[in-house]
């Protein structure tokens, strides 16, 4: 050994994936300067390869607007629903219902899942009902909600809350029960009390997996907005869905799909944003 | 010795209920390290060593006989003494600084103080320029260090040292044997340290206590005679070696152990012709 500390490198070295590596490259290539890295420029040309043969495949596959349209006609169908003001109309009551469901679900999830992972009379009690409730499609029972709480924003919020907990509240729990036991044990060792050991061990342990039910939640709480609608309501996406549907307006149709399918996308962005957030030191992790 | 003791163990026994009945861990346990002392406990695997460390920490309750760390009963965890583990159990989302922070946290004190001394310890275990690094950013060796850094923040007069290199390459290993040896004679604390390597045990420590196989006892107490500072080229010179021997024979004499068994096979023949 000619270094006494062959085990420490220069911090540069060690610096990591995390930090911004050196300019090697003299020069990047000109899209990079706009914001167009190397995997949003594949998801770009996967996502434009996709419009293609959509377009495709309407125009010269599908004979009858009454199946299929281009994406051509549902850009047109979307300029002229934002001109009446029925397309924002539409958006905003579905967001609403997505929004506050998926609120409590947090406000009650969360605490929940803790609760249960912390302590064993709660589990005990609790865990047949979450078990129970998980694996049933909740989602059927969206009809009994209209029947019982109208078909204004209180049932759909009810919808998506019940389908939003449990993801959050398994997650939750299975959080805080992956705690490293090691870790429970450095902080008693240095004589935390059991409040500290919560707010400075199992919670931050847990994050990421409560981000995870969010994302979960995010996914599902979709879902149940449309499918609520489906069954009994005077405004939202879903309802845009079925009654064009019941018109053969295609165009309006896939519209509102679309639509939906980017609120997902944009949802859990923003879910990802939040984990970067409360845990950068997953940052750069790699799999 | 005519100091008091820094730590004083009396007719220590454990027991442990498992699924097949009671587990007797520790019998009969009883020595003294003084103060400044380096001792180092050696035994084969299962006989406890681990255990009665963290009964030293107060992390384990003593089944009966008494543990005093300077003239005080042991019950719980206690700021006259730090714990280094074995896995180097960092916490992920803390960096360097804020990893050898965390036993401060539990106590009162503005945070700026908390933070030189964290910063001072990271630079006497040399990782200067790493206070800002998460752990998954360093080396195995380097997390070791913040993991002794993290117990000698709090400044202890009693350091437990649960086999810590243990899961180091071998190069690793006597970088920071050296480096605890300094950082043993700056800061002058009382160690104990637990491991399974002979070599280790005795190239460290002023001291070596062997236990027996489960359940364990003290079978010998082995003073280390070498002179300090101490350096790597010791561990070549033939005193060295027959210390090393020396402990070696105390542990064979636990025929039924573990460690006994993983020795090379010349032990094992001589065992075969008594």
């Amino acid at each position: 050994m000619t270094d006494a500390r062959t085990d420490v490198a220069s911090p540069r070295l060690a610096g990591g994936r995390g930090e911004p590596s050196p300019p090697v490259r003299a020069r990047k290539p000109w899209w990079h300067r706009i914001g167009l890295t190397t995997s949003r420029r594949r998801a770009l040309i996967s996502l434009l390869i996709g419009v293609a043969i959509w377009e495709f495949v309407a125009r010269v596959l599908v004979d009858g607007s009454l199946f299929f349209v281009p994406l051509t006609d549902v850009v047109r169908a979307g300029y002229d629903l934002t001109l009446t003001g029925e397309l924002q109309h539409h958006a905003w009551v579905s967001f609403q219902e997505f929004f506050y469901g998926l609120l409590l679900a947090v406000l009650v999830g969360v605490p929940l899942g803790m609760a249960v992972g912390i302590s064993t009379r709660v589990r005990d009690y609790v865990q047949p009902w979450i078990s129970g409730f998980y694996s049933t499609p909740l989602i059927a029972l969206a009809p009994l909600f209209i029947l019982w709480l109208g078909i204004g924003i209180v049932s759909k919020v009810a919808v998506v809350f019940a389908m939003a907990l449990f993801p959050i509240t398994i997650n939750t729990t299975a959080g805080i029960k992956n705690t490293d036991q090691d870790l429970i044990d450095v902080a008693r060792a240095f004589g935390y009390s059991r409040t500290d050991i919560f707010r400075k061990v199992l919670l931050p342990s847990a994050l990421s997996f409560i981000v995870t039910g969010f994302r979960l939640a995010v996914g599902r709480g979709i879902v149940a907005v449309v499918v609520a609608e489906f069954f009994g309501s005077r405004g939202g996406l879903g309802y845009l869905i079925l009654v064009s549907s019941q018109s053969f307006a295609m165009d309006r149709l896939l519209l509102a799909v679309l639509l939906l399918a980017f609120t997902g996308v944009i949802g859990i962005g923003l879910v990802g944003r939040l984990e970067r957030r409360l845990a950068p030191w997953r940052e750069d992790m790699t799999v | 010795m005519t100091t008091p003791p820094m730590v004083s163990i009396r007719d220590f026994r454990l027991v442990r209920q498992t699924r097949g009945g009671t587990l007797l861990v520790l019998d009969d346990v009883s020595f003294d390290v003084a103060d400044r002392e380096f001792v180092a406990i050696v035994g084969p695997s299962g006989c406890g060593k681990t255990t009665l460390l963290k009964s030293i920490d107060g992390l384990i309750p003593r089944t009966s006989g008494e543990i005093a760390v300077n003239g005080t009963v042991v019950d719980r965890p206690g700021p006259d003494r730090g714990f280094v583990f074995q896995m180097d159990s960092l916490f992920p989302w803390r960096t360097v600084l804020a990893n050898i922070r965390l036993g401060l946290e539990a106590r009162s004190g503005d945070r700026a103080t908390k933070n030189r001394t964290a910063r001072d310890l990271a630079a006497l275990v040399g990782l200067q320029g790493f206070e800002d690094h998460y752990p998954h950013q360093l080396s195995g060796g380097m997390r070791q260090r913040v993991n002794v850094a993290r117990a000698l923040a709090v400044d202890p007069q009693v350091l437990l040292m649960d086999e810590p290199f243990s899961s180091l390459d071998a190069q690793t290993r006597e970088v920071l044997q050296e480096e605890l040896l300094r950082i043993w004679s700056e800061r002058s604390k009382t160690v104990i340290f637990v491991t399974h390597q002979i070599d280790e045990a005795a190239y460290l420590a002023d001291r070596v206590i062997v236990l027996s196989a489960r359940p364990g006892r003290v079978r010998a107490s082995i003073p280390i005679e070498l002179p300090r500072p101490r350096t790597l080229e010791l561990k070549r010179t033939p005193e060295f070696i027959a210390i090393v021997d020396r402990i070696w024979q105390e542990i064979e004499l636990n025929d039924s152990g573990r460690a006994a068994r993983d020795a090379d096979e010349t032990q094992e023949a001589r065992v075969n012709h008594a």
